[in-house]
């Protein structure tokens, strides 16, 4: 009785966002601290109005990036190894595992960071370019992106005690094509440019770590058990 | 303890096990980590209808063993089969779903209640929702389906834990200290479940470190002492 | 004895490489400041090199479970880490007197080497956490394999931007060269790939040994024994 790729994904993205619904670590903690660090940020450097307009969008997308690491590497979606055996005794796929995870991940950082905008709007007295439908694309791109990447360096450093600062310095670096096409995208968007070569930039980004994700799957399911 | 050689040079893709071969048929098999052995040498076989208990005391390696014939640990020397896949070969998601595990840490959700954790693993086997609740019932955990896990004592969670593997039916069943925190009413379930898996012409393996307690449950004890099987 | 005879050879011929480096002509528009070129360039090749080869030990690893095949691959990205190290600091060191800033941010080889860099920093730092040679090779066989995407990124970086920026620079990079700046550089990067080789074959030489010993300091006993209560009180 085994059951499909794509239902047990579901069922372990379910299995995330139902945690995180009763935990709300990433919305309630996480979320919280973020608004707290866009604030600060203007407060340090005594910006004049002008120059905090043109801060904001990289500011922002700074503060995604930190924050969705600390979003999607949240201890509350960490399993522990007895979790962890008696899932792969299930007969789950690692494959779904990993989208899985990547999925609810990336559901919970779109939406910390689609309300984060609220914050920048206020602080930095940033005028969102038209648009709005495609600047929510770019974000849940990244925020796929992001997931995915987060994910991976989640489960390459399970286990480890020193995981919650080294899965972020593996994560960083990694993460610049995304940082770079979602905060271009919005550039493009603001000087009124097609934005679609830097979609493509996030689309391609996004595939390859699915496709790394995938692959790699299994081999990391073995250090996890 | 007889050696099916021929067994071992089978290929590693998943076959089927027959009723009359063995479901585990481990051959001098060792683990070592950081350079230590942990298991040296350790020759097992688990016939279909079979149960076998390990008594050791701390550290002799007994939670080793049952990790290598779970697939979760690839041992480091020797060779075997487990429900005729090789141990050294790729872990297909076949072989493993027919494998029940308890560990001495319950595998549940501490978020989530004992029916959304039960619910989840029979979800994930392709059983009903109403499987999971079932189960409950039976280990005498039905009232406390709606409790978080968090919030259960340490007996409801090895209870609960137990009742995972009630929920199908694997052909090989491993238990790691299954009575730890367990009442005499619960220590029943793994009077049960041991009956059930045997019947049904599957395997058991537990292991503890209270020889006189597994003979209990099990056909045969056989004790281990510094990795070894003796 | 072929581990000698290759350090002397990648000793002399490193010797031969900077002799050309010195005595190859001053270039037309930056005089003296080109002959960094012939430690710049081979550093960053043998950085790709190093990188590839880590790549192949990880994904060797992970077909063969062959422990030289891990131990290759950590000794590749040390050489790859100290390397792109050296390619970073002499690149900007020229670019202080040619362009007018160690760091040009509109530069794209810049940018994804500086990432390259911490990417295989974090490797060694993921390789450092772990004690079991297994579960180390486990661990860092997946991040060997997959970070090596960052070699090519780097590599086309400067033509992938262009599609993108428009109008980008002209770089030293793209200078038309003299013949005998030719041979020097050809000199120094023959000269930089033995001293690789040499590098490799003694770090993991010295791995080999760093694992023997390892094992021989691990307790071959159990290292729980029964309590001896009574004996403490006597």
């Amino acid at each position: 009785m085994r059951v499909g790729f794509w239902r047990s994904a579901g069922l372990i993205a379910l299995r995330d966002l139902r945690v995180e619904i009763r935990s709300g670590e990433a919305l309630t903690v996480v979320f919280p601290f973020a608004v707290v660090a866009s604030w600060v940020a203007p407060l340090a450097t005594n910006a004049s109005p002008l120059l905090l307009r043109d801060l904001a969008a990289p500011v922002y997308w700074l503060i995604t990036l930190l924050f969705g690491m600390m979003v999607v590497l949240r201890q509350t979606a960490v399993e522990t190894r007895a979790q962890r055996r008696a899932l792969a005794l299930t007969g789950l796929d690692p494959a779904a595992r990993f989208a899985g995870r990547s999925g609810a991940s990336g559901l919970v950082l779109a939406a910390v960071a689609g309300t984060l905008v609220i914050p920048v709007i206020i602080f930095y007295d940033y005028r969102p370019p038209s648009g709005a439908w495609l600047m929510a694309l770019v974000i849940l791109l990244a925020a796929a992106g992001l997931a995915m990447l987060g994910t991976l360096a989640g489960d390459v450093t399970i286990g480890l005690r020193a995981r919650t600062s080294l899965a972020p310095l593996l994560m960083a670096p990694l993460a610049v094509p995304l940082l770079m096409g979602a905060a271009q995208s919005l550039e493009s968007l603001v000087a009124g440019k097609s934005i679609i070569t830097w979609v493509l930039v996030l689309v391609i980004a996004d595939l390859g770590l699915a496709a790394a994700g995938v692959m790699s799957a299994r081999a990391l399911e073995e250090i996890s058990l | 303890m007889p050696i099916h050689s021929k067994r071992v040079s089978r290929p590693p893709d998943f076959q089927p096990v027959s009723s009359d071969l063995p479901l585990v048929d481990l051959v001098d098999v060792s683990v070592s980590l950081g350079g230590a052995p942990v298991l040296s040498k350790c020759r097992l076989t688990l016939d279909p209808g079979e149960s076998l208990g390990v008594a050791g005391p701390n550290g002799a390696g007994k939670s080793t063993l049952l990790g290598v014939v779970a697939t979760f640990i690839t041992p480091t020397g020797g060779s075997g089969t487990v429900l005729g896949a090789l141990l050294a070969g790729p872990r297909t998601p076949a072989v493993r779903s027919q494998i029940g595990w308890s560990g001495h840490l319950p595998a549940l959700y501490p978020d989530l209640t004992l029916g959304e954790n039960l619910a989840l693993a029979a979800r994930l086997t392709g059983h009903p929702v109403s499987r999971g609740r079932k189960v409950l019932t039976q280990v005498g955990l039905g009232a406390a389906a709606g409790i978080r896990a968090e919030r259960c004592s340490n007996g409801m969670l090895r209870r609960a834990d137990l009742a995972r593997l009630l929920i199908g039916s694997p052909r090989l069943v491993l238990l790691d200290e299954p009575d730890a925190g367990l009442d005499q009413d619960a220590a029943a379930i793994i009077d049960h479940l041991i009956t059930r898996t045997t019947r049904r012409d599957g395997a058991v393996l537990c292991v503890s470190h209270d020889a006189a307690r597994l003979s209990g449950w099990v056909d045969r004890v056989v004790e281990m002492r510094e990795g070894r099987i003796v | 004895m072929k581990k000698r005879l290759l350090a002397v050879l990648s000793g002399v011929a490193l010797g031969v490489g900077l002799i050309l480096a010195f005595t190859s002509p001053p270039d037309l528009l930056q005089g003296d400041f080109v002959r960094i070129l012939y430690i710049h360039v081979p550093s960053a090749w043998l950085a790709f090199l190093a990188f590839g080869v880590t790549a192949a030990g990880s994904i060797g690893w992970l077909f063969t479970r062959r422990m030289s095949w891990d131990r290759a691959a950590e000794a590749s990205a040390e050489i790859g880490v100290l390397f792109t190290a050296i390619a970073l600091a002499t690149g900007m060191i020229w670019g202080k007197p040619v362009w007018g800033t160690y760091w040009d941010w509109g530069d794209a080889r810049l940018a994804t080497t500086a990432m390259m860099f911490f990417v295989y920093l974090g490797y060694l730092a993921l390789r450092r956490t772990t004690t079991d040679p297994r579960l180390r090779a486990r661990r860092s066989s997946v991040l060997g394999a997959v970070a090596v995407v960052q070699v090519p990124l780097v590599y086309f970086s400067v033509k992938l931007w262009r599609t993108l920026h428009q109008g980008l620079t002209i770089r030293p990079d793209g200078i038309q060269m003299d013949g005998a700046m030719v041979a020097a550089l050809m000199a120094n990067l023959a000269a930089f790939t033995l001293l690789y080789a040499t590098l490799l074959i003694y770090r993991t030489a010295l791995a080999r040994i760093e694992e023997a010993a390892a094992s021989e300091r691990a307790p071959a006993r159990s290292p729980v024994t029964v309590p001896r209560l009574g004996e403490a009180e006597a």
